[in-house]
């Protein structure tokens, strides 16, 4: 509850900061649907040339689309907002002041800061996965629906872990700006399925930058490539990599030592 | 005038290797994009032979040459001037009694695309080997007829950044704007996938554009694959749109500087 409580006022804080800028929240909303349609152009324009891609059909990859566009957000609307004070706040000193008060230290640094126009990503994503599935015939069972939401969340958790650990570092390596560019350069791999991309490729999108966890394996799961231990393999990852990141960012906690007082 | 170019290289040449760090991260982020684009047409072309006549080592060929060509004409003015414009630091550079972006930004643009290509090398050898590419079709002379393709690529695309840069005068903020060029640039340079592949419309517009000048043209001169009569041609177009955006540059710069009210400085 009292989580709960806290959630909102952040969200007050953040939407209160979107008011401030409302032209620009119009314009970011414009520019993010000119990358939809960019995104439809290019798979219209891939299966001008082809029937399917690797063995997934259009309506499959437009799902595929919609679970990265989740993924996107994730990233776009807590993620890099959070990071950007994060990395501040160690470099002056200010998290002392985040670590003083009685919450828990993890959750205050992963959403004080919001991007609210994002919330729009969660429509339009939503929107991208029903009409993939109904394209590509609907023909998924329940329990292809069940694994493949519970797999979209858990892989948002591994991405999240992957954060923790990423900005947990900077207690080690005091100059360490670009702690989450990796994740945002690799991100843009999230849009095509992973099985179609070369060895060395999967290897870095499925185990050091776990992207095609939070993005691919909940489609397959959805397409029925994926029988009940896999999907319980999965959400067992994503569970491990959780405590792991909370584990590390405790020692980070306990490594700090203040920039300022 | 030569001296003060070589003292500005100097300068951003020393700018640019503080940040080396960021610089290798700009790299990978860079490119993700081609790469993916690269699997996805190699499994089609392997699935099916070969994609409008394209096989698959067309398409490791071509993207690989895009990934050093793009570097070569790529511009980043737009993230060098909009915010001395914002914030009014553009007035120091004013008052100096050279051209601000036909000396500073032109010379920082070099020193990035200089420092970003060395960091390019290696990578692009590593994916040499993993993709195995066939380039016996590259000679000598289909290099050589590239270069100027790839100068004026880069000439045509740094006046055109400058001068979309340069409504920031007017609109204070350009990154809406920015984003939006950028979209037409990936569309119609050839830098998602061949224009071969493109809908009819598209290939009709991109050879009256300036854009294919920056990706798609030198590519297919390198790999020698454009018949000299549209060689001939795509180099005329390049030409007029070189003028035109001289003409575009000129004209806003000196509007925008009468306009200029140095915000926030």
């Amino acid at each position: 509850m009292y989580i709960l409580r806290l959630l909102s006022a952040f969200f007050k804080v953040n939407v209160q900061m979107m008011l401030a800028y409302r032209a620009d929240t119009i314009v970011n909303i414009l520019i993010n649907l000119m990358w939809l349609g960019w995104e439809l152009l290019s798979l219209n324009i891939i299966f001008h040339n082809t029937t399917n891609l690797g063995g997934w059909s259009l309506g499959e990859l437009i799902a595929l689309l919609g679970v990265f566009r989740l993924v996107n957000m994730l990233v776009a609307g807590l993620i890099w907002p959070n990071t950007e004070k994060f990395n501040a706040s160690v470099r002056d000193g200010s998290l002392d002041y985040t670590l003083l008060q009685p919450v828990n230290s993890l959750f205050q640094v992963s959403f004080s800061r919001m991007v609210i126009w994002r919330v729009w990503d969660l429509a339009l994503g939503a929107g991208l996965i029903i009409i993939g599935i109904r394209m590509s015939g609907g023909g998924a069972t329940p329990f292809n629906l069940v694994s493949f939401l519970f797999l979209t969340v858990s892989g948002a958790m591994v991405i999240y872990s992957l954060w923790i650990v990423l900005i947990a570092a900077t207690f080690w390596f005091i100059k360490f700006d670009n702690n989450v560019t990796i994740l945002q350069a690799l991100l843009d791999s999230g849009r095509y399925p992973a099985t179609i991309y070369p060895g060395w490729l999967r290897l870095i999108v499925t185990f050091v930058v776990p992207i095609a966890l939070a993005t691919t394996v909940p489609l397959q799961a959805l397409r029925g490539d994926l029988n009940g231990w896999q999907v319980l393999l999965f959400l067992g990852v994503s569970g491990a990599s959780f405590l792991v990141a909370s584990r590390v960012w405790k020692a980070g906690i306990k490594k700090y030592s203040g920039a300022s007082s | 005038m030569l001296h003060i170019y070589r003292r500005l290289w100097q300068v951003n040449w020393a700018e640019q290797w503080q940040y080396r760090a960021n610089l290798l991260m700009y790299l990978l982020y860079w490119l993700v994009s081609p790469v993916v684009y690269l699997a996805v047409w190699i499994t089609v072309a392997n699935s099916q032979g070969s994609v409008n006549g394209l096989t698959a080592n067309d398409f490791v060929t071509y993207y690989l040459t895009l990934l050093i060509v793009v570097q070569l004409t790529s511009d980043i003015t737009i993230h060098l001037l909009a915010s001395k414009i914002q914030d009014g630091t553009l007035s120091g550079d004013l008052l100096r009694p050279i051209h601000p972006i036909l000396t500073n930004i032109l010379v920082n643009n070099i020193a990035f695309k200089a420092l970003t290509f060395i960091g390019l090398i290696p990578i692009w050898l590593i994916l040499c080997l993993l993709f195995h590419p066939d380039f016996s079709s590259v000679t000598f002379s289909s290099l050589l007829l590239a270069t100027p393709a790839i100068v004026l690529g880069f000439t045509t695309g740094f006046l055109l950044g400058s001068t979309l840069t340069c409504l920031a005068f007017w609109t204070t903020r350009v990154y809406a704007i920015g984003e939006f060029y950028t979209a037409l640039v990936i569309l119609f340079s050839g830098q998602f996938v061949p224009l071969q592949l493109m809908p009819p419309t598209i290939q009709r517009l991109a050879e009256f554009l300036p854009f294919q000048m920056f990706c798609y043209v030198p590519i297919e001169i390198i790999l020698n694959q454009m018949p000299p009569e549209v060689m001939v041609r795509n180099y005329a177009v390049g030409v007029v749109w070189l003028i035109i955006s001289m003409f575009l540059f000129n004209w806003v710069w000196r509007e925008g500087v009468k306009r200029f009210s140095a915000v926030g400085a």
